[in-house]
């Protein structure tokens, strides 16, 4: 019994060891920047449970899909303890998982998911004191639920990555689910302005493990007990079938990832560019985590645009090329990070143009299938041709560009391939930073096709003439401005990788995120997160709502106030939403190092 | 004589930590240098700093009189340089690395064929034609390394432990290699814990200690009359490590 117990008290306390020494380094930063935002999430699902169980039980199946798909998506997940750590040790799987299961409970991501699922206290209050013990454990077990499927996701990826088949059948699934929740986000917005959520989808988020602890809290709320300790046994239950599936599966986590057996091609580049070519290019085949991210993006594409299909509305098919060029962008953000400590023979041939080769590598993946899909899928639409094809041509452009110059200016240190243990999807430790870098890519990248979409839809064919030349334009110049940082910052990037730290700031430049002081680190984080609200929604959505005599109000501050105050308010918020992402931005330039 | 590396002043600094404190260190041509030290002692530091692959905090690296951070194009093509635990291009195999390499170095498809062949069989790699270099063991990863290091005939070869988890007949392949390539008029600089292996390829060596060259010289010179290991444990060992036990362990 002594040992059962104190085999996770030591992991955990090993976690906590951990965190508290990641806490005084380099991971801080990330670490602040994604609680702050994971308080306002949390902030906003205290606020649905004070509002509906509908919106409360949508909210959690938020909840649990970011729990599966984060740790897919943003290099394997929390490991601060590997089950490799413990292999020496013989402990049984169970023992082993349980003691996992402890630790994983340790940290901020867990800590914050029990803020937002104290929620179901506050329903229980709120129906009658009398749920209150069942809130209680059902707010345990559901966090249980979701850092269990965490777990239990990210092995599976680790097995499905181990074959071909597997890497592109779970990319296919991946980029349905998430495309289809895209979609249904869009479906929701547009049956909220008819008024409530359907019966259907209010039903639906109850029935998925996310909804079974508010479940339980409503039927108790209802003096439905039967049904309470139903749901309570249902999620207890599967607690233990997830445990069991997860302990199965780092039983056979031993034995690390196979490359693809695929028959080798003899390269047959002549030069220095094609050389680095024809090496990325076997990197992105052979690479089984390469493979299902661009695989994601092919069926994130495809699906998104294809979902209104069930509606009967085949409008949106042209927009699965740009959708998936932007997509494959994202997801290639880290370029040079994920090579590691590669990059020292890039550092010992100085004349050869790596970025260059680089790029019409990513051109030469990606390109073919965007060209593919926007011309097949727009002439099964029948058009709009001019925007199709700007918006591909100008994206391709500017992601092959883009997507260098980020991997050199704020690389991610990544972990080198051979020592990534045995989970395939863990290519940095610093996930939240390989986030952030993913969604700049994405948000930048869509940004290059801006011109060429306003050409188009003002004068139709000139539109594909602009994308052409921003497209050649970003190609160019960016891949200029990346290989010129590359040559002069080569043994900084290369020491970044080696030690997995990113450098203290240079004389002259703001300081970093990750150099402030812990207490304006907070308060920039907040700035960044919350400066939105008021800018956007209550300030630029309100304008807009007023403008077009909207009647619905909902929650924009603004349009329920007397006439006469509305457009100051409004002009207040915008004012407000400028300032706070200015004061976000102050603090680092006033710390600035001289 | 131009010297094959002539290191002045080399110095980093890691926070607090002086890596490598005014190195200075003159390879001669022709030469096998062999450099020793305690873990930590600032091998790999200093031997970064020399081949472009760490940014010194002060001092100069020359290659055959080229300045290594402000003529890095001729430095570096004269160079060969086996660092120790760096990434390979890991989806390649052998082969397709020493091709993909050769490339990036300038030379022509054919030359680099005939010479990746050659280096595959001499090392015997090229059992290992469809294993991709992440899957190679430790010490097939030195000798892709090595290979890697050879392939553009440098003039002279920087290598960071070349001999680390190599087994003993791989290990006399790569002696061999080694001595021909110096018989050859190429200069070796390597790094090592084992004594015994540098006193048999070295004809020059140096003792780090604490980021400070401790001793430098002809390896008659440094050690005397007394073995290698000896002359080293007496420059950079205190009086009675070496004779602690682990009190704990005998019965
Ligand atoms: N990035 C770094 N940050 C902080 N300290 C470092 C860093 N790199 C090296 N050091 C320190 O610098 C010193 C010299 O390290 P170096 O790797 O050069 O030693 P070495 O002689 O190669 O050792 P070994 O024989 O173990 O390979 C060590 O004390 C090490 O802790
Ligand atoms: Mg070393």
């Amino acid at each position: 019994m002594a040992v059962a117990l104190t085999v996770p008290r030591t992991m955990a306390a090993m976690k906590l060891a951990v965190l508290r020494n990641s806490m005084s380094g380099q991971k801080a930063g990330s670490i602040v920047m994604g609680g702050v935002l994971g308080l306002v999430l949390a902030g906003g699902t205290l606020y649905a449970a004070f509002q509906s169980g509908d919106l409360l039980a949508a909210a959690y199946a938020v909840w649990m899909l970011g729990w599966i798909f984060g740790p897919v998506f943003a290099g394997g997940g929390d490991e601060t303890l590997r089950p490799e750590y413990f292999t020496s040790l013989g402990l049984a799987p169970r023992r082993l998982a349980a003691g996992l299961l402890v630790s994983a409970f340790v940290g901020v991501a867990p800590a914050i998911s029990l803020l937002a699922l104290s929620g179901l206290v506050v329903f229980g209050v709120r129906q009658s004191p009398a749920a209150v013990p069942v809130a209680l454990p059902a707010v345990l077990l559901q966090l249980a639920v979701f850092v269990l499927l965490s777990r239990v996701a990210v092995a599976v990826m680790g097995l499905a990555l181990r074959s071909r088949a597997g890497a592109i059948g779970a990319g296919l699934v991946n980029g349905a689910i998430l495309a289809a929740l895209g979609q249904g986000w869009v479906f929701a917005v547009a049956l909220g302005q008819t008024g409530g959520v359907p019966a259907g989808a209010s039903a639906a988020v109850r029935l998925l493990p996310s909804g079974w602890g508010l479940t339980a809290v409503e039927a108790a709320g209802t003096g439905e007990w039967g049904r309470a300790g139903l749901a309570l046994g249902a999620l207890a239950v599967l607690v233990a079938l997830l445990l069991a599936t997860w302990a199965a599966l780092l039983a056979r986590r031993a034995g690390s990832v196979k490359a693809s057996a695929r028959g080798r091609r003899p390269i047959t580049a002549a030069t220095a560019t094609g050389a680095v070519m024809a090496k990325e290019l076997r990197t992105w085949s052979r690479d089984l985590v390469r493979t299902h991210q661009l695989t994601f993006a092919v069926a994130y594409g495809v699906f998104f645009a294809a979902a209104p299909l069930v509606l009967g509305w085949n409008a949106m098919l042209p927009w699965a090329g740009p959708i998936f060029i932007i997509m494959a962008a994202a997801m290639s953000a880290n370029l040079y990070g994920v090579d590691g400590t590669e990059l020292w023979l890039t550092l010992l041939s100085p004349g050869a143009a790596d970025v260059r080769g680089r790029q019409l590598a990513w051109l030469l993946a990606v390109g073919p299938v965007a060209a593919a899909l926007t011309l097949g899928l727009t002439s099964v639409t029948g058009g709009p041709w001019p925007m199709a094809l700007a918006l591909t041509a100008a994206l391709l452009g500017g992601a092959a560009g883009l997507v260098p110059l980020i991997a050199v200016y704020a690389l991610v240190p990544g972990i080198d391939p051979h020592r990534r243990g045995n989970n395939p999807l863990r290519s940095s430790e610093d996930d939240g930073a390989m986030t952030g870098l993913a969604y700049a890519v994405l948000v930048l990248v869509a940004l290059t096709g801006a011109p060429a979409a306003v050409a188009a839809a003002l004068y139709g064919w000139a539109g594909v003439a602009v994308g052409v030349l921003t497209g050649g334009l970003c190609l160019w110049g960016f891949g200029l401005l990346a290989q010129r940082r590359l040559h002069a910052q080569g043994p900084e990037l290369l020491h970044m990788m080696r030690t997995g730290k990113r450098p203290a700031a240079k004389p002259g430049s703001w300081a970093r995120f990750d150099d402030l002081p812990k207490r304006e680190q907070i308060i920039t984080a907040v700035c960044w997160s919350l400066g939105a609200i008021p800018l956007f929604p209550q300030g630029i959505v309100a304008g807009v709502l007023k403008v077009n005599g909207t009647e619905d109000r909902s929650w924009f501050l603004a349009l329920h106030l007397p006439e006469a105050l509305q457009w100051p308010v409004i002009a207040f918020m915008v004012l407000l939403g400028l300032g706070v992402y200015g004061l976000g931005l102050w603090i680092p330039y006033r710390r600035r190092t001289r | 004589m131009t010297p094959a590396l002539e290191i002045a002043g080399l110095t980093k600094t890691f926070g607090e930590k002086v890596a490598a404190d005014h190195v200075d260190l003159t390879v001669p041509p022709g030469s096998f240098y062999g450099l020793v030290g305690q873990n930590g002692a600032g091998k790999t530091t200093t031997l970064s700093m020399a081949t472009g692959l760490l940014r010194p905090d002060g001092g100069s690296a020359r290659i055959f009189g080229a300045d290594v951070w402000s003529d890095p194009s001729r430095a570096l093509a004269m160079v060969g340089v086996l660092p120790d635990g760096l990434a390979m291009p890991e989806r390649l195999t052998g082969r397709e690395v020493l091709t993909y390499l050769g490339l990036l170095r300038g030379l022509a498809k054919d030359v680099v064929a005939a010479r990746a062949q050659e280096l595959l069989s001499v090392l015997e790699l090229d059992q290992a034609e469809k294993t991709l270099v992440i899957e190679y063991s430790t010490g097939m990863r030195k000798k892709i390394g090595l290979a890697a290091a050879l392939l553009h005939a440098p003039r002279l070869l920087v290598l960071d432990e070349p001999f680390e988890a190599v087994d003993p007949v791989s290990a006399a392949t790569i002696k061999t290699i080694l001595r021909g390539f110096v018989a050859g008029g190429g200069s070796i600089v390597l790094s090592s814990h084992v004594m015994a292996l540098v006193e048999q390829l070295c004809d020059h060596v140096a003792v780090i200690d604490r980021g400070r060259v401790a001793a430098a010289g002809p390896l008659e010179q440094v050690r005397g009359d007394r073995s290698l290991e000896d002359t080293f444990v007496g420059l950079v060992g205190s009086s009675d490590t070496g004779s602690r036990g682990l009190s704990w362990l005998s019965r």
